[in-house]
């Protein structure tokens, strides 16, 4: 049998696949991210949108996915089943957008074909929608955190990078690094707070 | 979020610990047992993974631009496309000159070029699979290693074996990596290395491949020897034709 030495614990192919995902494992998700777009592009195209459309959509869909992969709301059984949940969620947000006003202020909507799917985003509560609007107030503030803050950050909790690493690179103490990033966190809190109200 | 109750450092660490499953049993069920009984707790942890989505949520949307640039476009327009601008005469010519070169050089190289054509193939490598980081990188060079593009492959896994200079499985790609691309001399010395870990998984492949490098720098006395040792019966095929 052949070993390679530095092996981790693998169990099955489904928990690869959300351990990956937890992990935000560069390659995994470039990877679904890239193999998916097309299907997305064909199915805009087709009804009525542009290139410009299908990527946000896509986008939006691709977020949701991880999201839901990270929360343990949808655990795939393996990785065909995240490229279908993909193709559904993208789909119905593609959907959802026909149906919504913006599109209908331009559009008849007879022009509207080729959908027969009545599935809908999971009915969100009044929680749901309050929590999401929590998220997208933070998301922007972190898009406006100025640097140095923003790498550090993203650095130790999107990368997963380990502490002792972040602080050789800023050639700093883990103290002060640790201190650093708390002070991050706070400037963080102080602009979604802003944004919020 | 709530913005009278201020979060602390203290606050903060103990729920990246919780987050990524760092707590001991003892502080976890305390930890747990908090959340359960105090609201006010609970909605600053909340508030906290609240943020900690938000970092994460941001820095993959804007990850995402990278993967659409990323998006193999149209491969197949594109090649039609190139064709078109090569004549048929040119393809000609180009063939015939390769059949020659080709039949030249298959007619000129010596016995041991020809035995080590007929005996080397390049490992077929390791399955490919999902795992965490650091074998990323290893599987990554390894894509690269069976789509024959051994520079890439070699560049990424060097980079690895200057963290890890003795690791066998390694060596041994290195080695037939430029085996397979022809630097028999830098083949031997991954290949050696592979070759000192009696226990390594590669033991009789690395013999075998180390070899036929020494076979392809016409040292039949060291590749006769390496031979020896390994138990593949392609080895025995080569060294029986050898010793003939």
């Amino acid at each position: 049998m052949r070993k390679v030495d530095f092996t981790y614990n693998k169990t099955d192919n489904q928990s690869d696949i959300v351990t990956a995902i937890k992990a935000n494992d560069n390659s995994v998700l470039k990877s679904i991210y890239t193999t998916n777009y097309h299907k997305i592009e064909v199915l805009v195209l087709k009804n009525n949108g542009t290139k410009d459309h299908a990527k946000d959509i896509y986008q939006d869909a691709f977020l949701a996915v991880w999201k839901n992969v990270k929360q343990d709301k949808f655990t795939p059984q393996s990785e065909s089943a995240i490229h279908g949940y993909l193709y559904t969620i993208a789909k119905n947000k593609w959907m959802d957008y026909l149906r919504s006003k913006d599109y209908k202020k331009t559009i008849v909507s007879d022009q509207i074909n080729d959908f027969n799917a009545t599935v809908t985003d999971s009915e969100a509560t009044d929680d749901d929608i309050l929590k999401e609007h929590r998220l997208q107030g933070v998301m922007q503030a972190f898009k406006d955190l100025g640097e140095p803050c923003k790498s550090l950050l993203k650095q130790f909790y999107f990368d997963k990078k380990s502490m002792k690493d972040i602080a050789n690179e800023l050639q700093l103490d883990a103290a002060s690094t640790r201190n650093k990033k708390y002070r991050c966190m706070q400037k963080l809190r102080e602009i979604a707070l802003k944004i919020e109200k | 979020m709530n913005p009278n109750t201020n979060i602390s450092q203290e606050l903060l660490e103990t729920v990246d610990r919780y987050i990524n499953e760092t707590m001991s049993i003892d502080e976890l069920e305390t930890f747990e047992n908090k959340l359960k009984n105090d609201s006010a707790f609970k909605t600053q942890v909340d508030d906290i993974k609240t943020l900690l989505l938000g970092i994460e949520s941001q820095s993959l949307k804007e990850e995402l631009e990278n993967f659409h640039n990323e998006i193999p476009q149209n491969l197949v327009e594109k090649k039609s496309a190139k064709v078109r601008f090569l004549q048929f005469r040119k393809i000609a010519v180009a063939a015939s000159l390769v059949i020659a070169l080709g039949s030249f050089w298959f007619f000129n190289q010596n016995s041991n070029d020809k035995l080590f054509a007929n005996y080397f193939s390049p490992d077929p490598g390791l399955a490919t699979t999902m795992g965490e980081n650091s074998n990323y990188e290893f599987y990554d060079a390894m894509v690269n290693y069976k789509q024959g593009d051994y520079n890439t492959a070699i560049s990424k896994w060097q980079q690895l074996q200057s963290i890890k200079p003795e690791n066998d499985t390694l060596n041994y790609f290195l080695g037939v990596a430029h085996l397979a691309n022809s630097n028999e001399n830098k083949a031997i010395i991954h290949l050696e290395k592979t070759t000192m870990q009696a226990k390594s998984a590669f033991i009789n492949e690395a013999y075998y491949y180390l070899g036929l490098a020494y076979l392809k720098t016409n040292n039949l006395q060291l590749a006769k020897k390496n031979l020896t040792f390994s138990t593949i019966e392609n080895s025995k095929a080569l060294l029986s034709e050898l010793n003939d």
